[in-house]
């Protein structure tokens, strides 16, 4: 049972970063968008894309986490 | 690496699927060096107390003879100075954002310098994969924005979280709860793990490949030609080591920015 147990932890850490993973893309490709039309705003656009990286990011953090402890 | 070469020499590869180190977190225990009384000093203490002595020293001897025209060291940390006080500090947090500055400051070069021991020859060890110290600096970012955001907004911070104003009122107590959980709760636990997180995955691959090339290197005797194989994987690790410093530099910097930005929305909130 313990290698059983390993292995689903292993699957649920990969589900858990599929939805971060789209989510990043979908971020960073229209902060890259919003830069490219207004290249003035850039810096502002960064941040703000950092930050939703940040919040997306989270899901997949939590699942690291889980790993770790399941 | 030790460890993982142990455990390639004693496992049988006729019956184990796959040779691991019985936990992946002898890779993360380093050594006793000496013991003071009831405390142990291991070497991840020491690479900390030295990442402290680097930082202190590299602004010390950039800033000590201050000269109308810089050296290029001088220059150079002035450029990092100035980055962290213009895009991070007063960037984000705006004009009083130069107070926090000097904390900033502190937490990104102390991290840098705790990252790039991950690449640097012959340490090879992250302060950073140690939860213990990604968890300090992240309950550090904490207990600032949160005291920050009491003493300048009074009870209204709080109120302002949980009962948020621009909300339609059916939806306040569902935004409010949410609300609460990802800014007391998930902001510390998502800080402190971004950077482990990031920095046990680049010792672990890098561990890995560079230590795979090096066993099927170390056994050309055995298996003849095929041990090119560990060439493939040795230049793999090389990219990735590479990349690993992108990662020191990237890691460093969103710790910092995001420490930036939660300051920020305890100083202004509602924005």
């Amino acid at each position: 049972m313990e290698e059983i147990k390993g292995a689903l932890a292993l699957i649920g850490y990969g589900l858990a970063a599929i939805g971060p993973g789209i989510g990043i893309g979908i971020v960073a490709g229209n902060a890259v968008q919003a830069m490219a039309r207004q290249p003035e705003a850039a810096n502002m656009v960064r941040t703000t894309m950092f930050l939703g990286i940040a919040f997306t990011e989270a899901l997949a953090l939590i699942g690291f986490v889980l790993f770790f402890i399941a | 690496m030790e460890q993982l070469i142990w455990a390639s020499s004693t496992c049988d590869p006729a019956t184990d699927i796959i040779c691991k180190p019985e936990f992946v977190n002898e890779l993360f225990e380093t050594p006793v060096v000496f013991s003071l009384g009831g405390f142990e000093v291991n070497r991840a203490m020491l690479l900390m107390l030295l990442a402290a002595v680097i930082a202190v020293g590299l602004l010390f001897f950039a800033y000590r003879k201050p000269r109308v025209v810089p050296t290029k060291y001088g220059v150079a940390i002035e450029g990092l100075v100035d980055f962290v006080r213009d895009q991070i500090a007063v960037g984000v947090i705006g004009p009083d954002g130069i107070k926090y500055f000097p904390y900033l400051l502190s937490i990104f070069l102390f991290i840098l310098i705790g990252n790039v021991f991950e690449v640097t020859p012959f340490v090879n060890f992250p302060i950073t994969s140690r939860m213990a110290i990604p968890a300090f600096l992240a309950v550090l970012t904490y207990l600032i924005f949160v005291v920050v955001g009491f003493a300048k907004n009074g009870f209204h911070y709080f109120t302002g979280v949980v009962w948020p104003k621009s909300v339609p009122l059916a939806l306040r107590p569902l935004v409010g709860l949410i609300e609460f959980v990802s800014t007391f709760l998930i902001r510390p636990l998502t800080l402190a793990v971004r950077l482990f997180a990031n920095l046990v995955a680049g010792h672990v691959m890098l561990t890995l490949l560079l230590a795979s090339g090096f066993i099927f290197i170390k056994e050309v005797g055995d298996i003849g030609f095929r041990s090119a194989i560990g060439l493939g994987w040795f230049a793999i690790g090389m990219a990735i080591f590479f990349f690993e410093i992108v990662v020191a530099f990237l890691q460093a910097y969103i710790f910092t920015l995001l420490s930036a930005v939660y300051i920020q929305t305890s100083v202004h909130p509602e924005h």
